[in-house]
């Protein structure tokens, strides 16, 4: 997989840590549970913008455009459908092996797409 | 209303990362899904250490790697050394990323809240797969399933 597309799954799902210690239901629960949610959020942050600083600037700014726009920037291609719009992708990409060893956009929404293995 | 999920009752980690490995070895998804699932519990993991009841640890997240609530429980014998104490049972759960997961994320920690405050001791000396489950409000996973 390439490198960069392993590194904005993985600010995808960081964001979504941050955005879920942000609910008021889940910070709850975490609190109930003896788990230190608020010093988890302020830690997370931190650790996010470290971790942004190793993502190349071009997929940096699509990804944090992609965000503000939709809330989501990377999706799964299911069923050779983006799973951000539902459009069919390209049969070519779909089909190809090697098709996360670079990063393939939506044709339709632009969202970063990548193959489940 | 139980839970599905994966077991593995004897787990032969000596460490929370190797753990959570194990655990994720039973997880139905590919080697680099597996990584990255690792990578996203360790950084929950380093923000603050999931034991939530003496002896019991819940690391926890959600990622698109996933498209449904997975849920692997693992029990240790020799025990696991964790920050901050040493844990015997493992619950891990990966959530998935659509409109519905906050709600099922929050709700399936609500669960596992009710039941360790009603049986944590017990859940933490459960002597065989069955009995852990059914304290947990879990059933095994259909093989395939």
């Amino acid at each position: 997989m390439d490198k960069q597309l392993e590194k904005l799954i993985s600010l995808h799902d960081l964001d979504v840590m941050i955005a879920d210690l942000n609910r008021k239901d889940i910070r709850k629960r975490e609190t109930e549970m003896g788990l230190h949610a608020e010093g988890a959020l302020e830690e997370l942050k931190e650790l996010r913008e470290a971790f942004c600083k190793n993502i190349n600037r071009k997929w940096r700014g699509l990804y944090n455009q992609l965000t503000r726009h939709y809330g989501n920037a990377v999706v799964p291609a299911l069923m050779g459908r983006c799973a951000g719009c539902l459009t069919r992708l390209p049969t070519a990409i779909c089909s190809d092996p090697d098709r996360n060893l670079k990063i393939h956009t939506c044709p339709t929404c632009g969202r970063i797409i990548y193959w489940a293995d | 209303m139980k839970y599905a999920v994966l077991c593995k009752f004897e787990l032969s980690a000596a460490s929370r990362e190797e753990a959570i490995a194990e655990l994720l070895g039973l997880f139905p998804v590919g080697e680099k899904s597996r990584g990255l699932l690792a990578g996203a519990l360790d950084v929950r993991e380093k923000v603050g250490a999931t034991v939530v009841y003496s002896s019991i640890a819940l690391p926890h997240c959600r990622s698109i790697l996933v498209d449904k609530l997975t849920v692997a429980v693992g029990k240790s014998q020799a025990g696991i050394p964790w920050p901050g104490e040493m844990v015997n049972t493992v619950i891990l759960f990966v959530s998935p990323v659509k409109h519905s997961a906050p709600q099922e994320h929050s709700s399936f920690l609500g669960h596992i809240a009710g039941k360790i405050r009603n049986s944590g001791d017990r859940i933490a000396a459960a002597g065989n797969q069955d009995e852990l489950l059914d304290l947990l409000g879990f059933q095994p996973e259909e093989q395939g399933e």
